[in-house]
């Protein structure tokens, strides 16, 4: 978990992305040779396929009817039930589906962002800070992940139902704003892409320790960041469990929701489908913001600002 | 092109060149809250994180331990003392030890090509591609998918009678599969359903961290002639140590929990009828949630965690050994000699 | 994005979920002030899962006659969540004031009925006995509102009859399975020869309609587990093995395959009880053929049925008493026969003319009324469920899915099954 051993300063200067290199109108030779070959795009191709065909699997069947699914002769053209299929879920009582939208957005979304915040804070001092105890509680910390969690639902229920609040959304954000397993990759991260040097730096120059993290840690960590606050997304919106234990019918989230279409005898598959569709638009439109994050070089930020 | 933070205040007569000059004994107020900003500020930076986890994520485990040496009524609320008697229970379960096998089969079956294939699609997305953003968001598609959508199309997929698979198969000759039935077949189907899921996440993780490696290392290895492979082996790998950790870690833990995938295997959720893809966690799930006997599931999480613990430290020894911790040593130094010669 | 505006957004981030927090935090204190006296505006909760028949009309009826009180209806998608629910809150807060429980769980719940709230004099009597009966406890407290009961039949596909030289109108198929499950199983056996394919669903509807004969097939109420060397047991499940195995489609219903069956034709015929039919319907909406026999081997069985309860720990006890009352009235059962194919275990209304007469047009106009009324008449025993029925009748039905996927044989999958139970 220590830094890996970085080049001077001198070396490190140099060390801009591409993209930033290009906007000067530079001519740039990137590392691994030249543009990426056939070979590569081959490889992605083959990859993104095998994602995307299930959602279009999906869509086919969302936009079927309820014998689309065993049906054996299945086309691969979809039916045109789609918006009908998604109508009827929207609209199905049963389902809460707008209030259950909203509440999935707002509770993710705080979610992940505290989260991001707080591992970030801690992952940070975990990896530049040397303080006493450190490595015992960050091994700690890690080691509590391994603890399953089917059976916490029920000391939770009984601390959230003294608390009153059940029923309440925040039942569903409080256990989750914090993240071992947040802070577990952004001490890796961290650890991996700051070097000391340039906390040495800020630190000669008369930085606090504040302003050293949010000049140099802040900046170091927003494609981790970005990329947690995804993942911690994306895994409060799919959450299941205690959702289901805590909250009441009136007010769920989605998952919780969406699993009213279904039913011990018979269920429709198309509108179950159409429904989960419904659902993952909100993250698809989520996607197209972070991704952006995502692409974009670290070391300059840090250097450079 | 300077290195030199710009954003660092750096006024003429900065505290710390003060200190330099004033013996030691004698402490600026300014100094002693720097020394006092050193020293507290960790802490109070983990602190909220602390706090709340104190709360909520210790108190659930906190119960579990608890309750794992006592015959616990959940409606009650009550328990009595039994001591060791739910642990050596289940360790004289032959379910148990069947789930054990299992879990371990699915966990190889998965984690490895699922680190393998990461390592490969990251090093792919690494490179200069077009449409940087819809590639990488694309390979995460697969983790934004519900879980009954997944289960659907994989049930679909391996149907014994009617699956995809088995009628590709069967038209070009092949037997069919027993998905169901057959204990491997079955590791086999619920791997892909895991790696499905988690190859692109994982894919991810890794590109973020490849793409803080400095691009110098790079150059200079291709300079001094090394292909992609000895580069990728030499500097990428190295470089990634920390993450890698992470990735193995993680995938350690989440992969002797599976719980999901062999839930939505098929429409019992109980693992089969010969236990053949009962994995621990499940057998977990259904003492504690279907028989309600909370003090025995509690005591087989912590045995989990036992082996979880046991497994991870052997696989973080492998992880250290096999991944040094040079940072590309030889090619980068010689990288360095060359650019002081030539540095103005 | 540029550093600077990253850090701004940070910050702005960080600001608005600590806000988001103190403000959700708030929102979760600010919960339900207490109600005050009665006649005050009552708002009653009624969970239930799968179709009950309660639907917003009926719900209606009653807000109607009383104004004050408002009913929210909440519908758990799967009996198991429901369960899971129920005893998850059971004793603490969050249950709704009125609870279904499936008789699949209830004697679990039963352990707990000091949790429960018990039913008025006014209300005792007019169920089935052995239905009241499975709901008091040994205190004597009637607990449960008994619901519905599901007395078996045999709907089968007339046009696979026919086409197999099987007799095929109601009358004459319920002459053809009059008789013990020999007799069953022999009628499978011509099916199977004239036409090669399964005329049973599943191994286990079989299995259950034995079990469900049986009186005391894995314990009895002293205690003494019986589950190993229960001479019914085992004939049950040598014959399900033997016999059964052969002619049926699958091991286990409710699979995606299984549903399709309804449709496509892999099996003829299944063991039905009342609420069945619609499940039937809702597989198979475009085949004609299906049909309800009035027969069943060895006369009836029950399969099924469920309870309302009301936690005593509830904010509106007395209220919640009164609705489950009317719900499990004779009236509203009758209703709710018609709604949802719940078939009524209130004495009352078997015998009124709106369930007597009712008929079934997806089933070709079948009588069902009068059909499940002579099946539920004909059920003799009343199968003791214990705590651990469930386990003890899982194990049994994992050892017979054994058998059908040939993993293990007969003898075999019994062994497994008898060191199993010996384990529990």
């Amino acid at each position: 978990m220590s830094a890996i051993s970085t080049p001077p300063l001198a070396v490190v200067e140099e060390n801009l992305p591409n993209d930033r290199r290009r906007r000067r109108g530079e001519r740039t030779t990137r590392i691994r040779g030249t543009r990426a070959g056939f070979w590569v795009y081959l490889g992605l191709a083959v990859v993104i396929v095998a994602a995307i065909f299930p959602y279009y699997w999906s869509f086919l069947i969302g936009s079927g009817d309820a014998s689309t699914l065993n049906d054996p002769n299945m086309s691969w053209i979809p039916g045109g039930n789609f918006i009908a299929n998604a109508i009827t879920v929207m609209n199905n009582p049963a389902v809460n589906f707008w209030p259950a939208l909203w509440n999935s957005i707002f509770s993710s979304t705080v979610i992940a962002a505290s989260v991001v915040v707080f591992s970030t804070l801690a992952g940070w001092a975990f990896a530049k800070l040397r303080f006493r105890g450190s490595k015992g509680l960050l091994i700690f910390v890690v080691a509590t992940l391994a603890v399953p969690t089917q059976l916490g639902v029920v000391p939770l229920y009984i601390l959230f139902s003294d608390l009153g609040w059940t029923g309440q959304i925040g039942a569903i954000i409080v256990p989750a704003l914090t993240s071992a397993f947040g802070v577990f990759w952004m001490t890796q991260y961290l650890s991996q892409t700051v070097p000391d040097e340039l906390i040495e730096a800020a630190r000669v120059d008369g930085a606090s320790m504040l302003r050293t993290f949010w000049t140099v840690g802040v900046v170091a960590a927003r494609p981790a960041a970005a990329m947690l606050f995804l993942f911690t997304f994306v895994g409060a919106w799919n959450q299941f469990f205690w959702p289901f234990i805590v909250l009441d019918r009136q007010s769920p989230t989605l998952p919780v929701a969406l699993s009213l279409l279904q039913s011990n005898y018979f269920v429709d598959y198309s509108i179950v489908l159409a429904g989960v569709l419904l659902a993952t638009i909100p993250l698809l439109i989520l996607f197209a913001f972070a991704g952006k994050q995502l692409v974009s070089g670290i070391m300059a930020g840090a250097v450079k600002g | 092109m300077t290195a030199t933070d710009t954003r660092a205040t750096t006024s003429p007569d900065s505290p710390a060149q003060k200190t330099e000059r004033t013996p030691r004994h004698i402490m600026s107020f300014s100094n002693r809250l720097s020394r006092w900003d050193l020293k507290v500020s960790p802490y109070l930076y983990i602190s909220p994180f602390f706090i709340l986890f104190v709360i909520v994520g210790l108190f659930p485990i906190a119960y579990t331990a608890v309750i794992s040496f006592q015959e616990w009524d959940l409606v009650r609320n009550t328990g009595t003392f039994v001591g060791l008697d739910q642990y050596i229970w289940i360790l004289s379960q032959e379910q148990f030890w069947v789930a054990l096998r299992n879990t371990f089969s699915i966990f190889i079956l998965s984690s490895v090509p699922q680190i393998i294939l990461a390592l490969f699609i990251a090093a792919m997305l690494d490179r200069n591609i077009r449409a940087k953003t819809f590639w990488r968001m694309s390979v995460l598609l697969p983790f934004v998918m519900a879980p009954v959508a997944v289960a659907l199309i994989f049930s679909n997929l391996f149907g014994d009678n009617h699956g995809l698979v088995n009628t590709v198969l069967t038209n070009i000759g092949l037997p069919a599969i027993p998905w169901h039935k057959d204990p491997f077949w079955s590791h086999i189907a619920i791997a892909t359903m895991v790696n499905f899921r988690w190859t692109g996440y994982n894919a991810l993780i890794l590109l973020a961290a490849m793409q803080a490696v400095p691009r110098e290392y790079y150059e200079a290895a291709t300079v001094d002639g090394a292909n992609a492979f000895r580069q990728f082996w030499s500097i990428t790998l190295p470089s990634l140590r920390p993450t890698l950790i992470f990735v193995i870690i993680t995938s350690t833990i989440g992969g002797l929990q599976i719980f999901d995938e062999p839930r939505m295997y098929d429409q019992n959720g109980n693992g089969g009828a010969d236990q053949q893809w009962l994995t621990i966690t499940l057998y977990l799930y259904k003492i504690g949630w279907g028989e309600f006997n909370f003090g025995r599931a509690a005591a087989l999480a912590w045995i989990l965690f036992l082996i979880i613990m046991v497994i991870g430290l052997i696989n973080l020894a492998i992880t250290r050994r096999l991944v040094r911790d040079e940072g590309g040593r030889g090619v980068v130094r010689q990288r360095r000699r060359l650019r002081k010669g030539a540095h103005k | 994005m540029n550093s600077r505006a990253f850090r701004r957004s940070a910050a702005a981030v960080a600001a608005f979920s600590a806000t988001a927090i103190v403000l959700a935090g708030c929102a979760g204190g600010a919960g339900d002030s207490p109600s005050a006296d009665s006649d005050e505006k009552i708002t009653l909760t009624l969970a239930t899962f799968n179709d009950f028949g309660y639907d917003d009309e009926l719900l209606q009826e009653y807000m109607d006659e009383n104004p004050n009180i408002t009913i929210v209806h909440n519908k758990a998608a799967i009996s198991q969540d429901a369960r899971t629910n129920f005893f998850a809150k059971l004793g603490k807060e969050g249950l709704a004031d009125i609870e279904a429980v499936e008789v699949d769980w209830f004697t679990e719940a039963m352990q707990y009925s000091d949790l429960l709230a018990e039913v008025p004099d006014s209300a005792k009597g007019r169920w089935l006995e052995w239905k009241e009966a499975a709901a008091t406890d040994p205190d004597g407290r009637l607990v449960g509102f008994g619901t519905d009961i599901g007395p078996q039949a045999i709907c089968y596909r007339a046009d696979l009859f026919a086409a197999a030289g099987l007799p095929s109108t109601p009358d004459e198929v319920a002459a053809l399975f009059d008789g013990d499950w020999n007799n069953y199983f022999d009628v499978a056996d011509q099916y199977k020869a004239a036409t090669g394919k399964p005329m049973i669903d599943s191994a286990h509807s079989v299995f259950q309609g034995m079990v469900n004969q049986i009186e005391f097939p894995y314990d009895e109420p002293d205690g003494t587990v019986v589950a190993t060397d229960n001479p019914e047991l085992e004939d049950a499940y040598n014959a399900v093995v033997e016999r059964a195995i052969p002619n049926s489609a699958y091991a286990a219903q409710w699979s995606d395959d299984w549903n399709a069956s309804m449709a496509n034709g892999e099996f003829a015929s299944m063991l039905c009880p009342a609420w069945m039919l619609g499940i039937i319907e809702g597989n198979a909406p475009e085949v004609t053929g299906w049909e309800v026999a009035n027969a069943f081997p060895n006369g009836g069985g029950n399969w099924g049925g469920s309870y309302l309860t009301v936690p005593a720990n509830g904010k509106n006890v007395e209220a919640a008493l009164a609705l489950a009352d009317w719900l499990t009235s004779a009236a509203t059962q009758e209703k709710t026969f018609v709604n949802a194919g719940q078939y009524p275990s209130v004495i009352e209304a078997q015998s009124s003319p709106a369930i007597v007469d009712s008929t079934n047009a997806y089933f070709n106009d079948a009588p069902t009324g009068t059909i499940f009324g002579e099946r539920s008449e004909a059920v003799t025993v009343n199968t003791y469920k214990s705590v651990d029925f469930i386990k003890y009748n899982q194990a049994l039905q994992d050892a017979i899915t054994r058998v059908f996927d040939g993993l293990e044989d007969q003898q075999t999958a019994w062994d497994t099954y008898v060191a199993e139970v010996e384990a529990f």
